[in-house]
């Protein structure tokens, strides 16, 4: 029997559709059914599923093993300080689990990125106006901050003092340009 | 409760009908998702941050200048009420698990909903009638900017806006037009047009219920990559899909009318009687009759029945609507029931609207 489709090709896969007036069957070749899988959806969940589709990352054709032996011998890969995903757990359950994710995981992610996104890797939309300004600032707050710290330690405490204060200047200028959160406390 | 009551109380902004081509797109959504630095995504959050994200969240948004928002908490919402939001399509299933901590803020006309800790701690959805991406976009935009400078986004120069998922990564934004096939439908043109547009990075599929099949013939075009394109440039090719299956519609609706006119009539009558005089409805029947009765009146073929009548039905039809209509628990068949109740009163005001206009 040729494929339902493309008419082309051997019918090797069989789909029953539920339909409004009862049930049909479909025959389909393998690319044909393959194609229409995007169609056969289920909508708990994503339209492609994450999860299966990096399931099969770590070993190439070793993850097609039914089984988890070769599974448990993977690396865990690099760990997330933040919420303690390791690469594998991500690959497993196909989410992030926190912004710091990103960084953890940064040298292995264009991989990826790459497979989901049709070969794109980076970002080039829309970027927060505020981002780049805040971005400098923060990095001075680090900054002072490390000296305060320094300063501390040394017992300069006048110093200490001088630098508090100006860490809280540019904390509040963080704050007119649009930080409202406390990530950048200096105190 | 009387049917003009009921409808006017859950009739929502993107059921009514006009916008362009409304003959064919029913509704277009913008999502954004979004999280905020210094806190896991819900998917790791403990209760603790999970509060922290909704008050910094609802307290930007509630003290805005924009008047008429309203928060709700899914923990503190009854069950049906909860069913409800989510057969309008204005929060997610995901985010009424009531474990979750999901809250939602509407606007006052119910076209922006904002999902709080749902997948992502923001998740910015703007729902608009007809075929405007623009406008929708437009909208999401703005209050994305409102909340990017009260609030420490979570983004990164490489990766753009960071999300739970990897398939959202980058723009965050999903866009996705519903779209009224029938014609293509019924030739079985759409089953060649579905792969084909995959190919093109965007994606088809069933928009209200399980399976392969599509309900009322309703479809959902969206597309599926989020990094490496900016948001103009996705929005400018899902337009371009869309006017493409838009004209291959109506090009197949003409051809049906001038091959087989006396059978399309016919069958697409026979549905109007079904709706009007039916005792019991079951939802599948319900949804190819609705289908039926609104490509009827887009080729002028059922006069004096209003255009909105799918948009409106397809969602009043499930069951936490028509429990609300009924105002009890219905089982099964009771909703079979009530169901048909609901269409036989839709249609005979509308009937009566008709009537009192040409006394006048």
């Amino acid at each position: 029997m040729l494929c339902d489709n493309c008419k082309e090709r051997p019918a090797s896969v069989i789909f029953t559709q539920e339909g409004m007036g009862g049930s049909a069957e479909r025959h389909l070749c393998e690319k044909c059914a393959f194609q229409t899988q995007v169609f056969h959806f289920d909508p708990s969940q994503e339209p492609l599923s994450i999860q299966q589709f990096l399931s099969h990352w770590f070993s190439g054709s070793e993850s097609i093993q039914p089984f988890q032996q070769s599974r448990d011998s993977m690396p865990d890969g690099p760990i997330c300080p933040d919420c303690k995903l390791t690469f594998r757990k991500f690959l497993d359950i196909g989410k992030f689990g926190c912004p710091t994710c990103y960084d953890t995981f940064r040298g292995q992610l264009p991989r990826v990125f790459s497979k989901l996104h049709n070969g794109h890797t980076t970002h080039v939309g829309k970027i927060p106006d505020s981002f780049n300004e805040r971005f400098a600032l923060k990095k001075k707050v680090e900054e002072i901050r490390s000296k305060m710290q320094e300063a501390i330690e040394m017992e300069r405490f006048e110093d200490a003092a001088a630098l508090r204060d100006e860490a809280n200047a540019l904390k509040e200028r963080l704050a007119e340009c649009g930080n409202g959160g406390d990530g950048s406390d200096v105190n | 409760m009387s049917i003009n009551k009921f409808m006017k109380g859950a009739v929502t902004g993107w059921m009514t009908s006009h916008g362009e081509h409304s003959d064919i797109v029913m509704s277009t959504r913008i999502r954004l998702a979004r999280n905020l630095r210094g806190f896991r995504f819900p998917i790791a959050f403990t209760a603790d941050e999970a509060e922290k994200v909704d008050s910094q969240v609802s307290a930007a948004l509630l003290t805005s200048d924009e008047k008429g928002y309203a928060y709700m908490k899914m923990s503190e919402l009854p069950g049906l009420e909860r069913q409800v939001l989510i057969e309008k399509h204005l929060v997610s299933p995901q985010l009424t698990d009531v474990k979750r901590h999901g809250a939602v803020i509407l606007s006052e006309d119910e076209t922006l909903s904002i999902m709080l800790n749902e997948e992502d701690h923001i998740r910015i959805q703007c729902i608009y009638p007809g075929f405007q991406l623009e406008n929708a976009y437009d909208h999401a935009d703005s209050v994305d900017n409102y909340l990017e400078n009260k609030l420490p986004y979570a983004f990164d120069e490489d990766f753009g806006y960071l999300t739970s998922c990897p398939s959202n990564t980058g723009t965050g934004m999903r866009a996705s037009v519903m779209m009224h096939l029938p014609a293509l439908t019924i030739t079985k043109q759409i089953e060649r047009i579905i792969p084909a547009i995959a190919r093109l990075g965007m994606i088809v599929r069933g928009s209200y219920g399980e399976g392969s099949e599509a309900p009322g013939n309703i479809y959902q075009v969206s597309n599926q990559t989020t990094l490496g394109k900016p948001e103009k440039e996705i929005l400018s090719d899902l337009k371009n899909v869309a006017l493409r299956l838009i004209a291959h519609e109506r090009r197949s609706r003409e051809l049906l009318l001038s091959k087989s006119r006396v059978a399309l009539e016919n069958k697409l009558f026979r549905s109007l009687g079904i709706i009007s005089y039916a005792r019991l409805l079951p939802s599948g029947e319900a949804a190819r009759c609705l289908s039926d009765v609104r490509l009827g009146i887009d080729l002028g073929i059922i006069e004096d029945v209003d255009m909105s009548i799918l948009n409106e039905l397809m969602i009043f039809m499930q069951p936490g609507f028509l429990q609300q209509y009924a105002e009890a628990d219905l089982t099964a068949e009771e909703r079979d029931i009530f169901r048909a109740d609901l269409f036989r009163e839709r249609l005979r005001s509308e009937q009566q609207t008709n009537e009192n206009n040409k006394e006048n």
